[in-house]
Parts: C-alpha cells; structure tokens; sequence
C-alpha cells in the first residue's frame, strides 16, 4: 500500500470510525474539521513512528508537516531519505 | 462607565496604539479594534438589526470574533457565541432557541451553513441575516460616507441591566440552557478579576480558551478593560508552539484547565523555552489534583499559579485562592472574589457547619439573570438571589472553600463540559439499540474521558466502531465517546431512572 494510503488508513479507522475513503481528501485540514484533537496527533505520530520506522523530533509537529495527508504524505518522503 | 465595552472604548480613545489582540495573520490595535466594532455595529444597524436582537456568533478564537461581541453590543444587540465545535444538529437548536437574527461564520463551515439553512427552510420567522466570514468577505466594511461614522458615545449607552450574553451551557436535549448575563454581570466579574491578578496595560495573556466559553470569555474581557494585550492561539495539539508564542511575545500570563497543565508537562520541556515572561497562570475548570499542582509549580517556579473556580452561571469566577496560600491550603479552590457571597447549603437550605459537607451557593452582581427563555430550569437553580450551583463542597475554620465532586452526571473532559444526554439521544437514534447511558471515567491528562454503556441486541457483535462512527456524524469530536461497553440492561433505580453512578462500579461489566 502506498505511504499516503496507509496514513489515511489509520486515520479512518481511528478518528473517523469508517471504511469510507471519501470521507476526507488529501487536502482537508485534520485540524480545522476536529479530525484530530490534543490526544489524537499524539496517537498519529506514534503510528507514523512505528509504521516508517523514523523518529519525529518536537518541532517537526507542526500544522506544516501534519495538518493535512498531503503535507503528511510529503513530511514522510522527507523523512525516510533523510 | 457601566459596562466592558465602555471601559474598552476608554482604553481606545486614551491609548490607540496599544496592541489589543494579537491573531494569526495580523495584530490589532486599540483604535484599530474600536474602528473595526463600531463599523460592525454600524452594518448591523444597517441591516435590520434593533436593541435587544441576538447576534449568534459562530468563530473558532479570532479576531472578528472579540470584534462581532463588541460590534454586537455596540448596535444595541446580545451576542450568543456559540461552541463552533459543535454539528448542524446543535447549531439549529440553538438558532432557534435564541431566535438569533444574525448569524456570523466562517463561510466555509458546512455545519454553519446547514444549520441556518434548516432554520430558514422551516419559515418560522424572518430569514436570517448571514455573515459568512472570508477572504473575500471582511467582517466590517469600511464606513460608506461620513454620515455612516461611528457613535462615539454608543458604549456609555449601555446600561448595567442590559443583557449582553447569552451562553449556552448544554446541547440539545429538551430546552437548551443559554445563560443570559447582563453587562453589569460581566463588569462586575471581570473587575474582580482584574484586582486579584493584578492586570494592567504591561499584561499579555496567550489565550487557548474558546471565547464561547466563560472563561474564555472571561480572559478576553479582563485583558481588554486593563488595556493589555490578548495573543489568540487555536488549540493545544502543538504545545511547543505555544512555548515559542509565549517567549516570541514576552506573554506575561497563560490560563488553562487542569488537562492543560498536564499537556503541556507531559509533552514539552519547558525548560528548553525562555518563558521567565510569565509572571502569572491561571487554572480552573474543575479541581486540578495537588501533584499536577506541584508539577506545574516546580516546572514554572517564577510564576504565580492562581487556582480558581466558577460557573457559566456566574460570569465566570467565584472564587480563587491566593498563590501565597497554596502551600497551605493545597486542595482548595480558595477564597470568593469580590463581590460574590458564598455559602455551604445542607439538604434542607441551612447553613452547613465549618467542614461539613453540603452545595455550594453564591450570590453577587455576577450572578447571571437566568437560563434564555427557560422559567423552569432558571427557578431550579435561583431563588430569593442565591444560585444554586449543584457543586458539593465544605468550607475550613479560614473560610477557604474545598469542593467535592457535583451533584448532577456533567462531564468535564479537557476544557469542555459535556451533558450525557446529549450522547445517549444520539446513541439510541442507531439502528438496533435500544438504550444507552453515558459517563465521565478518570483519565490522567484529560480529566474524564467518555464512555458510553449500550445496549444493543440488534447490533452485531463488535459494533463498537459503528457506534462511534454514528456519534461522529452528528456529535462535536470531544463529544464521541472514547470507550464503548455493550451491556444487556443498564441499572435502574425503583422508579426507572438510569443509575450513571452504579455503571462506574467494577461489577457493572456484563
């Protein structure tokens, strides 16, 4: 599965309780629809850890590296060849 | 003066160039912020808008949200902030509940839209006039001509008896709650604010707490009348962020609830951040526990932590205790604000002893005036000027105030607070469930997280993430319950009340 896909994945299933893969799109803010709260980046970040096998500092938690899947996606390319 | 917008306009007009408001594309100052109000107002005016007609504002914190209030009370109107997190569902009833006339909103929120659309679609009343906020769409036009200037004197017009507020405190079920405070009952709190913590014109707060909330409400206005500055920031998902704000700003004051503190400890070294700015912190929002108060204090030793307490229905704040009593009196919510009286109700009405246990009930000019069109659940909590605040506690030999859990089921998790109703309605609307009770259980950062007991013989086994999923449609996101228990029947009481109490009992697991 591809990076993007497998971060939506887990997003659907966690925060959005669904199977739908129309219920959000590559560019909506987590942050603004209440997607994700103070707990829930928290439990992302460890799955996004776990999953690409990197560790994410404190300031790389921005809304620039994690308010959409797009910028996510984007964030974890950046990652994995650094 | 007699009420905050006028003690605002006096800040405009001796200082113009003091920063007010601080947002996230732009800083505003005094004269700035007055200009922007009084064109609001005006528009307002303009469109229809006559004294004493709600204004319901729908804004996550920003700028033209301070800007719609003070515009709002300005043209004569009562502003309703509204909780943006909540869905269409919430934001109909209460459109309808307080008859608003105007509606301000980001035009991009569905919800918003939806929910005055559905209003409008039933042709009750008028259509609502709409604001939608955008980048197109500035919130205060500039004045047409000279002849559409501002009225220098519109906030000295105010009167203390007007009604400036209305909050609401709970979601749909049956008749909606909206606190109704009038201008002198804001003055009156915030004033007393203001003297305890020792604001001025040096002070800048960073403000996480939603306007539509009385203690964000209360933090925007107590800044605004001392000529100090509010720096707005959304939310808490990067903590780190706000530790940068903080030392970028030189913020001299930061206000949270217990799971506030509990973040911010738990993810960010503090150490790392210059934050010697600070020189006060605020806490309330239900009792934060001794070690997370020691935490906070060994973490920030240079700032004073003032622990308080209070109710919607008070404005705000009822009491707070002095930093240089919080070794002695750990555990305690404090001493009244000025103003307010305080006393410790058994259950027949009299007094309690000093230590024993009974409801807390105050009086003062920060009492508010009653629930919004709702005679009946304003005369279950005030009578002959007490207000009952369904919060148990004792009071010491000192007089300083312990609290000891509520007597109704609301929940508080984070800063929200949460009626379980509002849950178990929409549980019981899916398919294949018969009832539902909901609770508030411990959670170390968040305070009570919810969990929901179903029972659901039409559901297949597992169904916890279809129930969730159902919740998410139509609930506010800190509304979806964490946990979800399938059960065959919930515990009732003789007389077929839900017993929430006996669910939190170990041996309620079926």
């Amino acid at each position: 599965m591809q990076q993007r896909q497998r971060i939506k994945q887990y997003i659907l299933k966690n925060f959005l309780f669904s199977n739908d893969d129309s219920a959000i799109g590559d560019h909506d803010s987590l942050v603004r629809g209440g997607i994700l709260d103070s707990t829930g980046i928290y439990e992302l970040i460890m799955f996004i850890e776990e999953e690409f096998k990197f560790t994410i500092a404190p300031e790389e938690m921005t809304p620039d590296n994690f308010d959409t899947l797009e910028v996510m996606d984007a964030f974890v390319t950046r990652k994995l060849a650094e | 003066m007699s009420s905050v917008p006028a003690r605002v306009a006096d800040i405009a007009r001796r200082h113009p160039a003091r920063f007010a408001i601080v947002g996230d594309d732009r800083r505003i100052r005094y004269a700035e912020f007055w200009d922007e109000a009084q064109r609001f107002a005006n528009a307002l005016r303009a469109r229809g808008l006559r004294p004493g007609e709600r204004v319901a504002i729908l804004l996550p914190n920003r700028i033209e949200a301070a800007v719609a209030c003070y515009g709002c009370w300005l043209a004569g109107g009562i502003a309703a902030p509204l909780n943006v997190q909540g869905r269409s569902r919430d934001f109909q009833a209460w459109l309808r509940h307080s008859e608003a006339r105007h509606v301000v909103y980001e035009h991009s929120h569905t919800d918003a839209t939806d929910a005055i659309s559905a209003v409008d679609d039933a042709g009750e009343s008028a259509p609502i006039e709409r604001w939608p906020l955008g980048a197109e769409h500035p919130l205060s036009p500039p004045a047409a001509s000279d002849a559409d200037g501002p009225e220098l004197d519109a906030a000295e017009r105010i009167a203390a008896e007007d009604v400036a507020l209305i909050l609401y405190t709970s979601g749909t079920t049956g008749a909606p709650k909206g606190v109704t405070l009038t201008h002198g009952n804001l003055l009156a709190n915030a004033s007393a604010v203001v003297r305890y913590l020792g604001l001025d014109e040096r002070d800048s707060v960073l403000s996480i707490l939603a306007f539509y909330y009385a203690y964000g409400a209360s933090v925007l206005h107590t800044h605004l009348i001392s000529g100090g500055c509010v720096v707005l920031a959304q939310n808490l998902l990067f903590p780190h962020l706000l530790m940068d704000t903080i030392a970028r700003e030189r913020i001299s004051g930061f206000s949270g609830v217990p799971s506030t503190y509990a973040l911010l400890l738990e993810r960010v070294k503090l150490a790392d951040y210059d934050l010697s700015s600070l020189r006060y912190l605020t806490q309330a929002g239900g009792a934060m526990s001794p070690t997370l108060t020691r935490r906070v204090r060994a973490a920030l030793p240079d700032a004073r932590l003032f622990v308080m307490y209070g109710q919607t229905e008070a404005t705000s704040r009822l009491t707070w205790l002095p930093p240089e009593r919080l070794d002695q009196k750990l555990g305690s919510v404090g001493i009244p604000v000025d103003g307010v009286e305080l006393r410790i109700a058994r259950e027949d009405g009299s007094d309690a002893a000093t230590g024993e246990p009974g409801e807390v009930r105050v009086r003062g000019a920060n009492v508010m005036r009653g629930y919004w069109n709702n005679p009946y659940a304003s005369a279950a909590v005030l009578h002959e000027g007490w207000l009952r605040t369904g919060d148990m506690g004792h009071l010491d030999a000192d007089g300083y105030l312990f609290l000891a859990g509520r007597r109704s089921d609301m929940i508080k998790t984070g800063a929200h607070r949460v009626h379980p109703n509002d849950i178990e309605d929409v549980i019981v609307e899916l398919a294949g469930v018969s009832e539902a009770a909901v609770v508030g259980i411990d959670d170390d950062v968040l305070g009570q997280v919810i969990k929901a007991f179903v029972v659901a013989p039409g559901l297949p086994l597992r169904s916890e993430n279809m129930v969730k999923a159902h919740c998410r449609e139509r609930l506010a996101s800190y509304k979806i319950p964490r946990e979800i228990e399938f059960v065959s029947a919930l515990p009732r009481t003789a007389s077929g009340k839900v017993r929430r109490a006996a669910l939190l009992e170990p041996s309620t697991a079926s």
